[in-house]
């Protein structure tokens, strides 16, 4: 019989795994949504975040520093992926962003080992969270409860955005209908640019907040960008909403799964999927695909 | 002989005058006697566990240095083949059948992970090529798995689980938990702590396995906690080791359970800080060694490249100097000469007296037990030695896995 | 002759995924399931039977695509991105499965010391040199199957799929049939593929099911050109040979490996045998399938 203060713990931790795999998966969603592009390349772009944190971390001996610098730096180079390549490409059918992508993702692991070097590098937790707090008896690190809270402020943060800025309106009508916003004379390729540029800093967020849990290795994106698949496709590919739920999905089957189920810790987020996929082909939240 | 001797004077005063490049590029027009001796290393480079793969290059790179400029091996240079199996045993295989094919190549080493040596292993035998391990941890490539061609110049697994099993014998902790990661490494250096535990009547209380590549440990990090136990053994590498001290620093689970585990690279408290202060590991190499010919081999390393030796670079260079013994024993590096003589071989060298057994070809050499702990001069914590055991206590019956006392 | 014979066996690999992504548009993100899956199959009948080398890998292969029939049955209710997820997720089980059922699979070590038995007309294909050829004959038998089902009626229904689905279902074919048909077909074929390769690297292991190595299968598609059977094969012996002398070259192969791609895709849309044709013949007018796709999204 599982006690309350096991069961607060359990869900803490459930939802700390949730914030970090919810950035992640909506930046994954919303490339989509507008470019109905599979971006193999984000998990590559996770570790740039986790790498630049590094550097401004280390340089600088300031997290919150790391925090701001980093995810501009990692949307900067998705933009300029997208104008420099992706552009060429929006006529091509979806092997080409498939192949381009997956080019990507392999040269840019191989910079960044170049670059960083094949170790892994530590990030420290900021000062202001790196202690515990009791819960129910049950210690519980603060970064952690940190990270929920970043997790749910950028959650709302993106939520408004979509909602009452004229970008995040052009975002939610392109991701409807792109041709109409076309024809309304609005630059959809500059929309386009933008969302890959914030697609990719959201995905650095998620790599500079993982890197004192995870440290900074290049290891860190191999699977990541997996997992950040089964949430999209869980949640409904390009749906906001869904990406928060299939990352709060994904992260309970994992908590309670890897405690009372341990051998079966491979299987549960595929196993979740498939079931998910038989009875909504399209995801929880998205259209029917 | 006498020939091979002057050869290897005329060539030191080439080094000596124009560096090892251009007198490689000359000793094939000076005596066939000459033609180099290859050893092929294909090495995981890159992929997962690619900074072990860098390290084990460093090792052989540097002393592949050292070595020719005191005129080489048997006066013939020697020449290092490095190719990168991104850890894949397929590739692994494929890459070290064509240096055996292209480049006439019978000697391997630093073949990264187990999973690569034991796909590499059967093939020996085919290709007449030795295989000196430098850093292959798994039980059963001097058990089930051996072939006569294979050497393991280094600690295995199980002999770093039962070096910690050893010290635990005087040391304070009642109940024990075990956490590996999910695959033969992980399982096996568990399975021989759990039943080293048994023997000497402790508590052993359970243990659980993280699939590789897990990101959150706090779910196990909840368990190891609830099991009541004061020490938990901890079998894992690269980034998954990273996370989980790192995660566990946070729940401030080293307060409450003392860690312990098989082996630690100095990788890890690079890469964790402070997270990694007070765990205490067996190490296959540890740079901190007290002797002669160790401090010497420091001193070289740091100044090639301004780092302490670390774990597996130790180990690299132990198993080159394994092979030089091997070598200048037989006077040859025909595969059956320098198999007879590997069977056999002893030297003193940087890890003290080492020597290979003959039955399983498993080095004998003492186990050590550290603890990372601050140290002046340090901007990591460092291993502190903080007990060793003889060789003949930590090496299994032979062809085996486990011990019975 | 190891590389040529592993690029071979991975070439029947790549054109068997070409019949689902080239010919139906259905993308498969598991393919690496059908190749383990064979391999393993293989691999435990060596082992544990006394069946021959030339009667365990055409088992293994049909074994696959019986079992492929269930796993394309329930893919397919799903198109698009849902029914790639969907394979790579009965991929991703079957790697737990084979991680896990000990056993059978030997865990995290695979299966090892699996052998080339000749039975009794096998003695030829035992060698190194043998083996060689018994996968090139696999290569072309497989070869001509698949050009002969791409150009029987059964292959223009896939193309109708793929241009059009709603429109071929609408001409009375019951499109769904068709798709589980492909899929199981194509999953026997890579099967064969995997069967082959366990006797040939005598060992197989959970790298064999893994989602990159599906990644690295669609890449070699693409690469070669999907939808041209020829294409894919070379795409995957240029994948491997490349790989494999880069990385001979410098540490730094992922990096140019990478760039090899993009640069394929802006320069070389169509592939490698495309690039290819439409140098050798430049006055024939084929009908260009991907930009006809192109245009319809």
């Amino acid at each position: 019989m599982p006690s309350l203060s096991f069961l607060v713990t359990e869900i803490a931790n459930a939802l700390s795994q949730a914030a970090l795999l919810f950035f992640l998966g909506v930046g994954l969603t919303l490339i989509f949504g507008i470019m109905r592009i599979v971006n193999f390349a984000h998990g590559a772009f996770y570790m740039l975040g986790a790498f630049i944190g590094y550097s401004v971390a280390s340089l600088t001996g300031n997290f919150w520093l790391a925090l701001a610098v980093a995810p501009i730096g990692v949307g900067i180079a998705g933009a300029l992926f997208e104008l420099g390549i992706l552009r060429r490409l929006y006529r091509r059918d979806e092997s080409a962003f498939l192949m381009v992508t997956f080019g990507l993702a392999l040269a840019m692991t191989d910079l960044i080992r170049i670059g960083w070097g094949p170790e892994a590098l530590q990030v420290k937790t900021p000062a202001a969270f790196s202690g515990i707090v009791m819960l129910m008896g049950e210690p519980f690190p603060t970064y952690r409860l940190f990270l929920i809270g970043a997790g749910v402020l950028v959650a709302l943060a993106i939520w408004q955005f979509l909602e009452r800025t004229r970008l995040g309106l052009l975002i939610r009508a392109t991701s409807q209908n792109a041709e109409m916003v076309y024809a309304l004379g609005i630059d959809v390729n500059l929309v386009r640019s933008a969302v890959f540029g914030i697609g990719c800093g959201l995905a650095g967020i998620g790599g500079v907040l993982a890197a004192p849990l995870l440290t900074a290795s290049i290891g860190m994106a191999a699977d990541m960008i997996i997992d950040a698949f089964v949430i999209v496709i869980i949640g409904g590919m390009g749906s906001f909403a869904g990406s928060l739920l299939g990352a709060l999905l994904v992260a309970f089957v994992q908590v309670f799964g890897e405690y009372y189920l341990p051998n079966l810790a491979l299987a549960f987020m595929y196993l979740l999927m498939l079931l998910v996929l038989v009875v909504r082909p399209g995801g929880l939240l998205g259209k029917e695909a | 002989m006498n020939g091979n001797s002057m050869l290897t004077r005329r060539r030191a005063i080439a080094l000596g005058a124009m560096g090892t490049a251009l007198a490689a590029t000359w000793r094939p027009r000076l005596a066939v006697a000459a033609e180099p001796i290859k050893i092929g290393a294909p090495l995981a480079l890159t992929g997962p566990l690619g900074s072990v793969g860098q390290q084990l290059k460093r090792g052989c790179e540097l002393w592949v240095k050292v070595q020719n400029a005191k005129g080489g091996l048997l006066g013939r240079p020697i020449k290092l083949l490095v190719e990168d199996t991104g850890g894949n045993p397929a590739d692994a295989v494929r890459k070290a059948q064509e240096m055996v094919e292209r480049d006439g190549c019978n000697i391997f080493t630093g073949i990264t992970l187990s999973s690569e040596a034991l796909a590499v292993v059967p093939k020996l035998d085919e290709w007449n090529a030795i295989f000196i391990s430098s850093d292959n941890g798994d039980g059963r490539l001097t058990a089930a798995s051996f072939v006569p061609n294979f050497f393991r110049a280094n600690v295995s697994a199980p002999m770093g689980a039962r070096a910690v099993a050893l010290y635990l014998r005087t040391a304070p902790y009642k109940k024990f938990y075990a956490i590996g990661m999910d695959y033969a490494w992980g399982r096996n250096s568990v399975a021989v702590f759990k039943s080293e535990m048994e023997n000497a009547k402790k508590d052993f209380v359970g243990s659980v396995f993280s699939p590789i590549g897990t990101k959150d440990f706090s779910t196990y990090i909840t368990k190891i906690r609830q099991s009541g136990a004061d020490a938990c053994y901890v079998t894992m590498a690269g980034d998954d080791y990273n996370a989980f001290l790192s995660q566990a620093a946070h729940y401030e689970l080293p307060k409450k359970v003392q860690l312990l585990s098989e082996v630690v690279d100095l990788t890890v408290p690079k890469a964790v800080g402070d997270a990694a202060i007070g765990l205490i590991s067996s190490m296959r190499y540890c740079f901190r060694t007290d002797n002669p010919k160790n401090k010497a081999f420091v001193a070289t390393w740091k100044k090639e490249y301004n780092a302490e030796p670390d774990n597996n670079e130790g180990e690299q260079w132990q198993a080159l100097q394994v092979l030089a013994a091997g070598a200048e024993k037989a006077k040859s590096t025909e595969t059956k000469a320098l198999r007879a003589a590997l069977a056999t071989v002893q030297l003193d060298d940087i890890n003290g007296h080492v020597a290979i057994r003959e039955c399983d070809h498993q080095i004998v050499q003492d186990g050590t037990v550290v603890r990372l702990v601050k140290a002046e001069g340090f901007s990591y914590p460092v291993p502190q030695i903080i007990a060793t055991f003889p060789g003949e206590k930590t090496v299994p019956a032979c062809k085996q896995m486990t011990y019975s006392d | 002759m190891t590389l040529l014979t592993e690029a071979v066996i991975l070439g029947v690999l790549a054109m068997s995924l070409d019949l689902m992504v080239g010919y139906t548009r259905l993308i498969s993100f598991g393919h690496a399931a059908a190749y383990g899956f064979g391999a393993y199959a293989s691999g435990w009948l060596l082992l544990n039977t006394s069946l021959p080398m030339l009667a365990a890998i055409p088992l293994a292969a049909l074994l696959a695509g019986i079992l492929g029939i269930g796993v394309a049955w329930v893919c397919t209710q799903a198109s698009g991105i849902s029914f790639s997820m969907l394979t790579l997720a009965f991929a991703q089980l079957a790697y737990a499965v084979a991680y896990k059922w000990t056993s059978v699979t030997g865990g995290s070590d695979g299966l090892a010391g699996i052998p080339r038995r000749a039975g009794p007309f096998g003695h030829l294909f035992v060698s190194r040199d043998g083996f060689y050829y018994l996968v090139l004959i696999a290569l072309f038998l497989s070869f001509l199957f698949c050009r002969a089902l791409v150009s029987s009626p059964f292959g223009a229904v896939l193309r109708g799929i793929r241009e059009n689905e709603a429109k071929t279902l609408a001409l009375g074919y019951n499109t769904r049939g068709y798709k589980i048909a492909v899929v199981a077909l194509s999953y026997g074929l890579g099967a064969l593929a995997g069967a082959l390769y366990a006797p040939f690297a005598g060992f197989a292991n959970t790298e064999l099911l893994f989602w990159l190595l599906s990644g690295e299968v669609l890449i070699m598609v693409i690469v070669g050109g999907a939808g041209t059977l020829i294409g894919p094969i070379l795409g995957a012996a240029f994948f491997l040979v490349v790989q494999h002398q880069l990385s001979n070259y410098t540490e730094s192969w992922a990096l140019f490996f990478g760039l090899i791609f993009i640069a394929f895709v802006i320069f070389a849309p169509d592939g490698i045998w495309g690039f290819v044709r439409a140098r050798l013949r430049r006055r024939t007018t084929e009908p260009d399938y991907r930009r006809g796709v192109a245009r319809a999204r």
